[in-house]
């Protein structure tokens, strides 16, 4: 797992890490059961606060991202989700009004939009087969 | 609930040498676990706000505290609390780098001999060579060590990378630090003063700016990016007539319009959308440029 820091991006530095380990786990860049890079050397590699990197591992692990093995590191937890489906759906709903608001300012209407989404989907589909069929290369 | 006692607590501090104010009614406070930056530019004060928390210097007004405690009737206490790094560093010329660091871990309760060994590799350090013969930046190497192996709650760093080359910087920042935090994460406090702000980006997470012996600006890292932003905005035509008085700082060429916002960012951004620009970008300011942004507005 590579990360990429931005410190113009504005949004705060945990924030992008949660993002990106969210991202790598849906795409399955990063399969369920696998270790994440231990905190010292991360932050390190990253030159930010270790605290940086630990409180972006406590909120993954509050979300159900992650699991903590005391004195074996982070995994990536098998299914992970461990909030209700009113309330995913609710955190969804209020990602996706943003994203409505958005199309709205740049004049991208209705059926474009949806269009987008199902292409994104599908561009999502395709990298988790890609790191589906490399993992069966992989195997001896 | 007792709250936490602060790592620092400086209120209303204020010393002169002569009639030249250096500090003039600084308040700040360094909460523990924290990476605290006071950035300045050269003699905005912030050695002199580190000698008083030293009781190297006796504020002359205001107070300064170091975990709830005065450092001039309780100077043993706090000093075994806090490891600190000066701005000029100073050995016996004599002493090997061995005899060096023995004799500094002499004076404390304890001493990692393991991160000493660690980082004496990592910085490529000869234990026999003595301190004498060492360059200025193997010097300051030699006081990082002496400063994170006592593992204390507190570390004062005053200018820690101004006299390293850019290699050792970066070694700095990723091995010193990484290596004092780990050994309690969560509750190694670090107090550091530079004006070389990129190197310390991402592990600052709130800071002071002071200009002249006063406190400008004081901020949380991330909330500071987050409101801190540059407007870029191109237009079809000439610039449009706009209110910007909201921004920092306006610079127009031709077209091309670049502003600086502090907090300001979405208004401002909206006003230049109904104007229909070619182009129009937002990003954060860097810790550096809301510094300079900072002392030049």
């Amino acid at each position: 797992m590579i990360f990429q820091i931005n410190f113009k991006s504005g949004m705060p530095i945990y924030l992008q890490m949660v993002d990106q380990i969210k991202a790598a786990a849906a795409s399955g860049a990063l399969k369920p059961g696998e270790a994440l890079p231990s905190i010292r050397p991360l932050a390190e590699e990253l030159r930010v606060n270790r605290n940086t990197v630990a409180k972006a591992y406590s909120e993954l692990e509050s979300l159900g991202v992650i699991e903590t093995l005391p004195g074996r590191g982070c995994f990536l937890k098998e299914n992970h989700s461990a909030l209700r489906k009113e309330v995913r759906r609710k955190l969804l709903t209020e990602e996706i009004d943003q994203a409505i608001v958005q199309a709205h300012h740049l004049q991208v209407p209705r059926d474009e939009f949806l269009e987008l989404i199902h292409e994104r989907m599908d561009a999502l589909d395709d990298k988790r087969r890609a790191h589906e069929s490399q993992k069966e290369v992989d195997r001896p | 609930m007792n709250t936490p006692v602060s790592a620092i607590q400086i209120e209303n501090l204020t010393y002169a040498y002569g009639r030249a104010e250096a500090v003039q009614d600084l308040s700040l406070t360094v909460e523990p676990g924290r990476c605290y930056g006071l950035f300045g530019r050269n003699g905005a004060g912030k050695t002199t706000t580190m000698k008083c928390l030293l009781n190297l210097l006796r504020p002359q007004s205001g107070r300064v505290s170091v975990f709830g405690l005065d450092p001039a009737k309780h100077e043993v206490a706090v000093k075994r609390r806090l490891a600190y790094v000066p701005d000029q560093v100073a050995f016996y010329p004599w002493m090997s780098v061995r005899e060096t660091l023995d004799y500094l871990a002499s004076f404390r309760e304890r001493w990692n001999r393991k991160t000493e060994q660690e980082l004496l590799e990592r910085f490529l350090l000869d234990p026999a060579k003595r301190t004498g013969s060492l360059s200025k930046g193997q010097r300051t190497q030699v006081a990082l060590i002496a400063a994170v192996c006592p593992e204390t709650d507190l570390l004062v760093l005053d200018e820690p990378t101004s006299g390293l080359d850019p290699i050792v910087r970066r070694e700095f920042i990723e091995t010193v630090i990484g290596a004092y935090q780990e050994g309690n994460p969560g509750n190694r406090t670090i107090f550091v003063s530079t004006h070389l702000i990129t190197e310390f980006e991402g592990l600052i997470d709130q800071f002071t700016i002071i200009d002249r012996g006063r406190a400008v600006l004081t901020l949380n890292s991330d909330l500071a990016r987050e409101r801190f932003q540059k407007i870029r905005a191109r237009f079809a035509q000439s610039l449009p007539e706009l209110d910007l008085k909201a921004a920092l700082r306006v610079r127009r060429n031709g077209r091309e319009l670049e502003l600086i916002a502090n907090g300001a960012g979405a208004e401002l951004v909206e006003r230049l959308r109904q104007h229909n620009p070619e182009a129009l970008s937002t990003e954060a300011l860097t810790l550096e440029e809301i510094f300079v942004a900072t002392l030049k507005s």
